[in-house]
């Protein structure tokens, strides 16, 4: 937790919790998990205003799931189960992200830096699976993929405070790297877009309607007003 | 009177000396095209050899261009075409950005790439957010005001006229700005969005004055750039041609006048004859080895690359590197403090709408006695799309169920941030690492730690935003700390034992070698650097084709603009 932001939630258990109850299902188009704040709400409903290069780079994130050509099988059995534990994929529809990060590492997309201390990225994502089933073992289960859901999410959550050892990397800046990979994938997607309400890209046709509580014609209202900080604070989430 | 006639010619005066956008193509605007693009021999010297074509070397190259000197730019990254190349996608947008390998280290290390780095003609003003405001008179006299830092051996005085001329070639819209020396600007402000129009209530309610702007986005058609449609995507890199970069602002011009833009070319080494003068560039293209001889060079690659490039170009007579005989270049590189302070509301407030710069407060941008530090910090609006916010969220510790929930509440966020003049410090410096790039060029590594001025700086910044945050009727607050703007690395100093070069960006140690970039600012304030960098070449390339500068070429007439 950074600063003083003492009203956040304290992470007070690993309790695995679930999205608010009253969440609707999704009625048209997609997002993972088919929950949403916008169950009316298909950003692919819009793709015809976009413009060429954008429609391929996005559709492509949809259409094109990437075979796993980095990771070996096992790395991928637990990185995978990782994924879903960060980003709570719990079931089907689920965001391709370990195809995606897959992707990224395949090709060797840098970000431009490199911490002095820190393996090179790819590197770092092989040691962070050997870390993460190392600790699924000591919990008695033959991986991390293998292991209970509680057991994972309590070697998250060390991982997220940097508590894990791991001879030659510094397992806070390995959380850094990690979740910077798997939240770029996720969050790119148009899924998540849907999840969220996003107008996603707008040109040429561009946004009018700016102000508080405003919409485009296409942009739909939410059918769900919680405030997460009360909700998972109330709900003891994290 | 005059008001009223000033008011009426917003947006109404073409920049002088300047016909980028009306040269543009109006039916591809964000870019121009390279197609018949004057080219000069490799052994025949040109008049000024220019590395990078960002802010700096952009500017240089056309200010020059004017004055009838043969120039040549060599860019590492591309010659876009925004059409085709840039996608209104956040992940699509990686390309923009210098993602070559570099390393980083110090107690408080800075996050290179996306945020900082761009690559391509037209630099990181490709994907910077847009804010161009002026340096404070206070910048430039740091030391003797403060105590602190240093002070830069020119005054504001200097570039005043080069900001005003830029204003308009951007151009800059923003309502009218009371602070540093006051002055309005040549376009009207923007609309913001319903958040923008939160955090001015906010700031209100704290005593605290926020203005609209000021932007390089032009309100209105401007040549043949077009208006901005408010598509929030400023970070990608502007397809539609209205925000301003030199891509669209100076390169067409540049082209025009008889620049040779040389893309894809990454340069490896300065060369230096027997007489202790640069003779030409080294560089790679397409694999190859090649060389560009000149009369004189510039460097304009920006904090990281220019000293690595200096650091790297050594001979018997500079074995630390070129101009490094104090062992001062690389040293003194800045970064920004830039928290940022996110609030929830009751409504939807969709921030991915509207340009993400909008409105400014630069209220506590110098020192005040009772803060307990020297210099200050300024507030901005800052808009990040989804994996941004992402971003924000797990920087507050959230990940998983939490994480998923605070992210489908994005609607109802938006976000602030500061910008906190972070002291240079000599210890926080650019060296070369071992490891080597594709082209067998060791890969830079910048080295960053704060001091306590900075931190408490920034620790003031930050109660300052949560106070306008909750005083606009934020339900919670969520906090990230990070970084913003390199600049310094090769400042410019009164004396060669202070720093790299002299107030003409002349190194010190080399008589026809100049930095045209952001590393030659001593001090950075807390405004956006790249109208300063813009100013800084455009004044110097006034200078050397006044011919107010020697060790310039000397066969060189002078020509009328």
């Amino acid at each position: 937790m950074s600063g003083d932001a003492g009203h956040l939630p304290s992470r007070a258990g690993t309790e695995p919790g679930g999205p608010p109850q009253s969440l609707p299902r999704q009625r048209r188009g997609k997002t993972p998990q088919m929950l949403g704040r916008y169950p009316d709400y298909d950003v692919l409903a819009e793709v015809s205003h976009w413009d060429e290069p954008t429609r391929r780079v996005v559709l492509d994130r949809v259409e094109r799931v990437p075979p796993i050509r980095f990771f070996d099988e096992r790395e991928a059995a637990t990185i995978g189960a990782f994924c879903d534990v960060v980003l709570a994929q719990d079931s089907e529809p689920r965001i391709p992200v370990l195809a995606m990060v897959d992707e990224k590492l395949f090709e060797r997309k840098g970000e431009g830096y490199r911490h002095a201390d820190m393996p090179p990225d790819p590197q770092a994502w092989r040691e962070v699976a050997r870390m993460l089933d190392a600790a699924a073992a000591e919990q008695g289960a033959e991986d991390f993929a293998g292991a209970e859901r509680d057991a994972q999410l309590r070697i998250a959550d060390r991982f997220s405070q940097g508590k894990l050892d791991w001879e030659g990397l510094p397992v806070a800046k390995a959380w850094g790297l990690v979740m910077r990979d798997i939240l770029s994938a996720f969050y790119s997607h148009p899924w998540a877009w849907n999840e969220i309400g996003f107008g996603g890209p707008a040109y040429p046709r561009g946004y009018a309607r700016l102000g508080p509580g405003q919409r485009e014609h296409w942009e739909s209202p939410p059918e769900f007003e919680l405030d997460p900080v009360r909700d998972v604070t109330e709900r003891g989430l994290e | 009177m005059k008001a009223r006639l000033a008011r009426g010619l917003k947006g109404a005066v073409r920049p002088a000396g300047n016909d980028s956008s009306l040269l543009l193509d109006p039916n591809h605007p964000s870019a121009p095209r390279p197609q018949g693009m004057r080219r000069y021999a490799e052994r025949e010297p040109v008049d000024m050899l220019i590395v990078g074509c960002g802010a700096g070397g952009a500017t240089l190259a056309q200010r020059l261009a004017r004055r009838a000197w043969k120039v040549v730019v060599l860019e590492a990254g591309p010659f876009w075409d925004p059409d085709k190349d840039w996608v209104s996608d956040e992940a699509g947008s990686h390309a923009l950005y210098w993602t070559e390998p570099r390393v980083i280290g110090g107690s408080d290390p800075v996050e290179l790439g996306k945020n900082n780095s761009g690559r391509g003609v037209g630099g990181s003003m490709v994907h910077f957010a847009g804010f161009a405001p002026r340096f404070h008179p206070s910048d430039f006299e740091v030391a003797s005001r403060d105590g602190v830092a240093a002070d830069w051996p020119i005054s504001y005085e200097e570039l005043r006229p080069h900001y005003e001329r830029l204003e308009h070639e951007l151009p800059v819209a923003g309502e009218h700005w009371p602070w540093g020396d006051p002055h309005g600007y040549p376009h009207s402000p923007h609309p913001v969005g319903g958040g923008a129009l939160r955090m001015i209530e906010g700031a209100e309610r704290c005593g605290i004055e926020m203005r609209v702007g000021p932007v390089a986005i032009a309100n209105g058609s401007f040549g043949n750039r077009p208006h901005c449609i408010y598509r929030g995507l400023c970070l990608q890199g502007c397809k539609v041609g209205a925000k301003g970069s030199p891509l669209v602002t100076h390169v067409p011009d540049a082209l025009a006048h008889g620049v040779e833009i040389r893309a894809e070319c990454m340069a490896t080494r300065i060369e230096l004859d027997e007489a202790g003068r640069c003779s030409g560039v080294t560089y790679f293209s397409e694999g190859r080895e090649r060389f560009q001889a000149a009369e004189a060079v510039a460097v304009a690659g920006y904090s990281i690359e220019t000293p690595r490039l200096l650091l790297h170009s050594t001979s018997a007579r500079f074995p630390n590197g070129l101009a490094n005989g104090n062992d001062l270049v690389g040293r003194r590189v800045m970064v920004q403090g830039a928290p940022q302070i996110a609030g929830r509301f009751p409504e939807e407030l969709r921030m991915y709408k509207a340009p993400p710069p909008e409105i400014a407060s630069e209220q506590f941008y110098e020192t005040e006695e009772g803060r307990g530090f020297a210099r200050g910090f300024s507030i901005q609006t800052v808009g990040p799309l989804p994996i941004g916010w992402a971003e924000h969220v797990l920087a507050d510790g959230h990940w998983g169920q939490a994480l998923r929930e605070y992210m489908r509440d994005y609607n109802h966020w938006y976000v602030i941030g500061a910008l906190n003049e972070l002291l240079p410090l000599p210890e926080n410096r650019v060296t070369l690492a071992e490891e080597t790039d594709a082209n067998g060029m060791p890969v830079a590594r910048m080295d960053y730690s704060q001091c306590d001025n900075d931190r408490a700086n920034i620790a003031f910044g930050k109660q300052r935003m949560r106070e306008i945050v909750r005083a606009a009727g934020a339900q919670d607050v969520l906090e990230i700390d990070r970084y913003a703007h390199l600049v310094g690395g090769c400042p410019m100093s009164d004396s060669p034992e202070s720093g790299v070069v002299d107030s003409d960006h002349r190194a010190w140690e080399v008589p026809n070698l100049f930095i045209a970039d952001g590393s030659v600012m001593p001090t950075q304030g807390s405004a956006n650097p790249a109208l300063t960098i813009m100013a800084l070449s455009a004044r110097l390339g006034e200078r050397l084709a006044d011919k107010r500068v020697t060790a310039t070429p000397k066969h060189r007439q002078e020509v009328p603009a």
